[in-house]
């Protein structure tokens, strides 16, 4: 078993671990903010990332660069989002909470259609960014460029999204608006857009997830699904409405993953979900708690 | 006070005997179902519909809202197919065997996270469900038999020995058990439970003041939804001769789901009607496409939009509000 | 002693909802607690009731100790509560609304007898009715009741549990100076004539004083007064602190 096998290679297994379990958290990070702000359970996440996937296809043919292809799957991705919840979640809201989220299940439904039209049902790849091809040999490890660059990526996306709601004056709105959207009105801050703008935070978001997993991947129409339980999953143990949460839970459930491929090929797919069920067994309402409103 | 006599009176209006009309009337209109559509198709809407008239009871009358259901219906479904494959039971036993898997698989879930709220259930529920998918596809798949689902069950069905080949045959086997699951439910939904179930939905914290242990009750809730998933999976196997992986896919689930709203969830008849509708608006668009799962998704999404209450639950509104008018008119009479 | 609490605290992060009250109710008493916003009637309420679990100190009903009982089991050891924002089903009928309540107690499991054949229960949901006055409207979806019929129907529902200890949390709430009055006259007759044992939240001091056998005045989490309504109402500091409050109703 696990001590037959040398050191580098279980060192090697965690870097991977970390470089998908990255994808997971900003996932997860995006539900998060969806729900805490709307208390709708986006389950149409997975979707808007693979729509982000696309975008980059997309934009890498045309430009033939990857930092512009990352760029307009988020705003392309966030107002479909803005659209989306204009449109279809504003005249649901106050009604009955079981709606939005089955209108967003609908949408899980129907959008990888939309894709399998415009591009058919095989995948479409994109190559590594050329300055992040390749692999760089650290002691006795090598390490792919990429799955590095997608670690330190995910980290200064966190630190600019914590600095965004800690600091700037929407961000603090949003925390605000997520604790009691009530208050928020009296003080005569327009509500409505702003779980507008969270809503298309939260998917650009799942966007950006979609957007840095392509290359490892290629972009394929049902990449959603697996990306929205992965997202899923790393909620259920970290909590909803907790950016710690999102994190440990999302690492946590990608190193796990890399590992069980690592030892047992063929539980690969299953792990992520007895992880699940082992937590919930240990600890009923997650590692966390359930936080946000009820 | 009022005389003892006024009081039966008065029960006999504010709630009639019930009859079971509604039952009786439904099994008369499935009885000529298959001379005026398919066979095939009448027999998948049986199917269906006592996977829905299961799932309605969570979601319609409890409020519980599970995304993994396909993990009973699949469930039940291999494991009526494994008994009859490698045990060679007959198959009732298959089914019931089915069943009961089902059913423990309920309990299993139901303890881990029925006592998460709402949103939390949905999603590990929907987790739940791939989970099983997962194991199907590859760890189990030796027994599974993976990717291609299982086949070679059985080489033919038999009941006693009556054959069950024809599909006229069968069809008419899975009406009796529909039409028992149809009574049953009835039953149950005039029932001391069935009214706590309606209760639930309406208002939990004021079920628990009342003395409800809401947590066992949507726990048992669950189990009796899973206990209709898998006898809706057991039958599948029975017509279909084969396990399809897609059984535990998570679109069946999804598919359980869309029917039951577009019909009406917490309506008696709504599972039915949303089934016949959803399997008659898949096969049509399937005929011009093979993309149906765009129109159908794009269908349920209006439906949310305007129609929260599904086919029947629109009309029983209508009915509803316009008794309300009446009887509100009749007691001001009486002041 | 029927209900008691001994120093019972409720803090809800460094605010101090509750802070060590003894509360105490006799057999057939009808106790009222009032006190300004936020000086946590409702709050010491909850902890009765067994909605919030307490920070410090202990509950008892009949020298049982229920402090951390979930309301479901309080309810069924015989206190039921009812809710300051009203609670009924609100898509069934008012004949309904009663008789889910009274058969919480012992045929809700019971899934193949239909309910119209248990006629003592759906006679005693009728006798609830009229007790609350609602028999006329025994058919009506309750959403279609006025806010007032609300009210009276969730005490039908908080009957129906055939609790010892009922809890009435703002049963007034929204109610005009006329419709109080008649509500005070009912919850008084329940007391009197079902020997009741009743505590009542009000935020409003006269609705109390007519009808009470003793008061509890709160403030800021801390007891400030007890004694009958003339005792409480010659208070000084209750006067200083309820000076200029609320709606006045005469009865």
């Amino acid at each position: 078993m696990i001590s037959d096998i040398p050191l580098n290679v279980i060192l090697m297994q965690l870097f991977f671990g970390l470089a998908l379990g990255s994808i997971f958290v900003i996932m997860a990070s995006g539900l998060s903010i969806i729900y805490g702000l709307l208390d709708v359970v986006n389950f149409a996440h997975g979707a808007f990332a693979m729509l982000g996937a696309y975008v980059v296809f997309c934009a890498v043919s045309l430009s033939g660069n990857f930092a512009v292809g990352i760029v307009s799957a988020i705003v392309i991705v966030a107002l479909i989002g803005a659209l989306v919840e204009v449109v279809l979640l504003k005249p649901l809201y106050g009604k009955d909470p079981l709606l939005p989220l089955l209108l967003t299940f609908g949408l899980a439904v129907a959008i990888p259609d939309v894709i399998k039209i415009a591009f058919g049902l095989i995948g479409k790849a994109v190559a590594y960014p050329a300055a992040f091809s390749g692999a760089t040999k650290v002691g006795p490890l090598i390490l792919s460029n990429y799955r590095m660059f997608i670690i330190v990526f995910t980290l200064a996306v966190l630190i600019s999204l914590w600095i965004f709601l800690k600091k700037s004056d929407l961000g603090m709105i949003i925390r605000a608006a997520t604790q009691d959207s009530l208050m928020v009105q009296v003080l005569g801050i327009n509500t409505s857009r702003i779980w507008t703008i969270g809503f298309a935070l939260g998917v650009g978001l799942a966007a950006l997830a979609g957007a840095i997993a392509v290359p490892m991947m290629s972009a394929t129409p049902d990449m959603g699904v697996e990306m929205t339980m992965g997202a899923f999953v790393v909620t259920v143990v970290g909590g909803l409405g907790s950016l710690g949460g999102a994190i440990v839970g999302g690492l946590l459930i990608g190193v796990i993953v890399a590992f069980t491929a690592l030892v047992a090929g063929e539980y690969s797919n299953v792990a992520m979900y007895f992880c699940m069920a082992v937590i919930l067994l240990i600890r009923p309402r997650g590692l966390f708690g359930e936080s946000g409103r009820e | 006070m009022k005389q003892a006599t006024d009081k039966k009176a008065m029960l006999t209006d504010v709630e009639p005997k019930p009859r079971a009309t509604i039952v009786w009337g439904t099994a008369l209109v499935l009885v000529a179902l298959p001379f005026v559509i398919s066979v095939p198709l009448s027999t998948e809407i049986l199917i269906w519909t006592i996977f829905g008239l299961g799932f309605n009871l969570l979601l319609g009358y409890t409020g519980v809202l599970s995304f993994g259901h396909a993990a009973y219906f699949g469930l039940g479904a291999y494991s009526a197919g494994l008994a009859i494959k490698y045990w060679q039971v007959d198959i009732l036993t298959g089914i019931a065997v089915g069943v009961v898997a089902s059913m423990l698989l309920a309990c299993f879930i139901g303890a881990l996270a029925i006592r998460r709220r709402g949103v939390y259930f949905a999603m590990i529920s929907l987790a739940f469900g791939q989970m099983l998918y997962f194991t199907a596809l590859s760890p189990l798949k030796e027994i599974t038999r993976g990717e291609d689902g299982l086949t070679h069950i059985m080489a033919t069905v038999n009941l006693f020995s009556v054959s069950l080949d024809k599909p006229k045959h069968l069809y008419y086997f899975v009406l009796a058990i529909t039409v028992v699951m149809l009574y049953l439910t009835w039953r149950i939904l005039q029932s001391p439970f069935g009214k706590m179930l309606q209760a639930f939905r309406e208002n939990e914290e004021r079920a628990k003041a009342c003395g409800y242990n809401t947590t066992l009750v949507k726990f048992f809730s669950l189990v009796l939804s899973g206990l209709y998933g898998g006898l809706a999976g057991a039958l599948n196997t029975l017509y279909l001769g084969y396990v399809p992986l897609t059984s535990l896919f998570w679109l069946t689930s999804g598919t359980i789901v869309m029917m039951t709203v577009l019909g009406g969830r917490g309506t008696f008849l709504g599972p039915l009607v949303g089934v016949a509708v959803f399997l008659f608006l898949q096969n049509t668009i399937s005929l011009f496409t093979p993309r149906w799962e765009l129109f159908v998704g794009a269908i349920f999404v209006v439906i949310i939009l305007i129609f929260p209450g599904g086919i029947m639950g629109t009309l029983r509104e209508k009915y509803l509000s316009r008794k309300m008018v009446k009887l509100q008119n009749k007691a001001a009479d009486f002041q | 002693m029927l209900l008691r609490t001994d120093k019972v605290s409720k803090h809800f992060g460094g605010i101090h909802a509750v802070d060590g009250v003894d509360f105490t109710l006799r057999q057939g008493q009808l106790k009222s607690i009032i006190g300004p916003n936020g000086a946590g009637k409702t709050t010491l309420f909850n902890l009765i009731a067994g909605v919030y679990l307490a920070t410090n100190g202990k509950v008892f009903f009949k020298d049982r100790d229920i402090t951390n009982l979930s309301l479901h089991k309080t309810s069924r050891l015989g206190i039921t509560k009812t809710y300051q924002i009203t609670h009924i089903f609100p898509n069934l009928t008012v004949f309904e609304n009663v008789r889910i309540s009274a058969q919480s107690r012992n045929t809700a499991f019971n899934f193949w007898r239909t309910t119209h054949s248990f006629s003592a229960l759906n006679e005693r949901a009728l006798d609830i009715l009229e007790q609350v006055e609602l028999l006329d409207k025994r058919s009506l979806l309750a959403s279609t009741l006025s806010h007032g019929e609300r009210r009276y129907l969730e005490i039908g529902i908080a009957l129906a549990t055939e609790p010892e200890v009922l809890l009435l949390d703002e049963p007034t709430a929204g109610m005009s100076c006329a419709e109080t009055n008649l509500c005070a006259e009912l919850i008084k007759k329940l007391n009197k004539e079902l020997k009741l044992s009743i505590v009542l939240v009000e935020h409003d001091m006269s609705v109390v004083m007519g009808i009470s056998d003793e008061i509890l005045v709160l403030n800021e989490g801390r007891t400030l007064a007890e004694g009958t309504p003339i005792e409480v109402s010659d208070n000084e500091e209750v006067q200083r602190v309820y000076l200029g409050e609320g709606k006045a109703c005469s009865a």
